[in-house]
């Protein structure tokens, strides 16, 4: 502690606690002024979204947690953790909300802010690169089930072009060049 | 002609009990221990539920059902309350119905029916004060320890000829139908609670020491200030539970802190200038309607922190770095902050220890016990003896109202 000097109280303990001031206070209000904030400081804490979150478990940080990060203004912690990124999309934690916060929406807007930064995991711009190339993540492919149903080896109309060229112009396309 | 009817204390449920009771006809002694009526609430300058101002009346004139500043002046006008100012209670005896009580009636320095609270006094001499432009009896209070030459000038020219400094503390004693207890609550000083070190530092402060500091007519002018040097407090810390909920201390609920601890943060955040409020608590219990309180503070950005206070260390500057534990995301948090202000137990007030003994009535955690806590009758703690108000535990504003009315009711039942 650089401060001790200073300190005429208690000594130090082995407490390393995260200094208050160095957070981002504006990062509560960016979010907040995102579409889907609006709720966001209604949260009280009651960690239902935790409670409905099928994969929370092996999260380091819980939704309730990641939502209290926020608050506070741990803008570096949200943005660069994995869990924004692992979450399934369920809307679970949002349908539950006893405070009608979005939670599933913000953490939308957060892998948003993240993508803008830079920060996003290698698997996803995997995702996107695949996007790009292919124009769908699974491509459908001449198998045993077709055939046992009688339907022919590539899906009829199919056509991933337009779809490419639009992932080329938008924002996809930058992530995945950006990280070349 | 019955016997008249003991008040004791003039809080909100006591000046309650007693106008309502002289507005039917009964005769009332109302007696208070301190120099002005209004007891804790008149360092509120906001009461919940409705967030009026504990001052005007004019804010309040088409709500028939808030008539506090009406009570106050009835006090000294209504003929049938008897109004004993700086008074105790002494001892007791008597059959029900039939009480015989000791005053102890402190001495009358200001006669309160001639003072025109014209000041001259407050400018002759220090002793001379006046408590609050609406405090009363409407006049000024003297303080023989701070006695000097000027008091007597004072005495000598008051133009009302009000003040008599040769007073002396009287003993009288009085025959009494009924007794109600409306001795309210006291906050408890938490100095021996080590690990928030009040009293200890001048920006460690109680709730209703923020409240003093935040009201327009307080000395900073509602301005939130440090104790320490006046300046104003830009970060403001609270923390709740404070000897509530504690075994060592107090093992109820005080029940109400939540809500003025987040009334207090609202006034902060939202009529002074850029204050930041954080709020360390362990359940924020704001039942029933008061949850608005909660999701207004929310909404205007006071931080909460589920959590305790680990470390509090005094820095030169008198700020205050505290570090608190925050349980939902477990981490230590260290806060910088100008004032911690320590939501702390309310308690039963001074001597109600000693009333519950002399009537011989229960008590409920040292405060008054009601006869049959299976009945509906909440305000009979005795044979005609009711209490009402914070007398029976920490009470808000509304619900010491509503008791106070029920023991009228009761009363008045008991004589028909």
């Amino acid at each position: 502690m650089a401060e001790t000097e200073e300190s005429t109280g208690p000594p130090a303990t082995l407490i390393d606690p995260i200094e208050m001031s160095k957070l981002d206070t504006k990062f509560r209000e960016e979010i907040h002024s995102m579409p889907n904030g609006e709720e966001l400081s209604a949260c009280f804490a009651c960690s239902t979204c935790t409670a409905a979150c099928p994969i929370a478990n092996i999260w380091k940080y819980k939704p309730h947690q990641l939502i209290r990060m926020i608050l506070l203004g741990m803008r570096d912690e949200v943005l660069s953790s994995d869990e924004i990124w692992l979450c399934l999309t369920c809307f679970q934690c949002q349908e539950r909300c006893p405070q009608k916060v979005r939670v599933t929406d913000i953490f939308f807007d957060c892998k948003n802010l993240a993508a803008e930064e830079g920060k996003v995991p290698p698997n996803i711009v995997g995702l996107g690169k695949e996007l790009l190339e292919k124009g769908q993540l699974y491509t459908v492919t001449a198998d045993w089930e077709r055939e046992d149903m009688g339907l022919e080896p590539d899906v009829p109309g199919l056509s991933v072009d337009g779809l490419r060229n639009i992932l080329k112009e938008t924002r996809t396309s930058k992530l995945v060049d950006g990280d070349k | 002609m019955s016997n008249p009817v003991l008040i004791i204390g003039a809080g909100v449920a006591g000046m309650t009990a007693a106008v309502e009771l002289a507005d039917s006809g009964i005769k009332t002694i109302l007696v208070e221990r301190q120099e002005t009526v209004g007891g804790n609430a008149l360092d509120l300058y906001k009461a919940f539920p409705t967030d009026d101002c504990f001052y005007c009346f004019e804010g309040n004139r088409w709500r028939p059902g808030i008539r506090k500043c009406f009570y106050r002046s009835a006090l000294t006008d209504q003929p049938n309350i008897s109004l004993r100012m700086n008074s105790e209670i002494g001892d007791i005896s008597g059959a029900p119905d039939q009480f015989s009580v000791k005053l102890k009636v402190g001495p009358g320095y200001v006669n309160p029916k001639k003072c025109t609270m014209c000041g001259l006094c407050l400018e002759k001499s220090e002793a001379f004060r006046l408590l609050s432009p609406q405090c009363q009896p409407q006049a000024v209070v003297y303080d023989p320890t701070k006695a000097d030459d000027g008091a007597k000038q004072a005495e000598e020219e008051c133009p009302t000829k009000a003040i008599n400094l040769g007073a002396q503390p009287t003993e009288e004693t009085v025959q009494v139908s009924d007794i109600v207890i409306a001795t309210g609550y006291h906050e408890m000083q938490p100095v021996n609670v080590d690990e928030y070190n009040y009293g200890k530092h001048p920006n460690i402060i109680t709730q209703l020491e923020l409240a003093k500091i935040i009201d327009p007519i307080g000395e900073s002018g509602g301005v939130p200030v440090r104790p320490s040097d006046g300046k104003p407090a830009k970060r403001v810390m609270m923390v709740q539970c404070v000897g509530s909920r504690d075994e060592n201390y107090y093992p109820y609920c005080s029940k109400i802190c939540c809500i003025f601890a987040l009334k207090h943060a609202n006034i902060l955040t939202q009529e002074r200038d850029d204050v930041k409020v954080s709020v360390v608590y362990m359940d924020i219990r704001t039942y029933d309607r008061y949850e608005r309180y909660y999701r207004e503070s929310r909404n205007t950005g006071v931080e909460f922190v589920r959590g305790r206070v680990s470390l509090i260390e005094p820095r030169k500057d008198d700020t205050l770095d505290i570090t608190v534990y925050d349980s939902l995301l477990d981490k230590y948090l260290k806060f910088s902050v100008d004032l911690f202000v320590l939501s702390s137990a309310l308690e039963p007030s001074e001597g109600t220890d000693k009333l519950i003994e002399t009537l011989g009535i229960k008590s409920t955690s040292g405060f008054v016990g009601m006869v049959d806590p299976a009945s509906e009758n909440e305000v009979v703690v005795g044979d005609h003896i009711y209490a009402c108000g914070a007398a029976l535990g920490p009470a808000e504003v509304p619900e010491s109202v509503t008791q106070a009315r029920a023991v009228v009711s009761k009363i008045l039942q008991s004589r028909k």
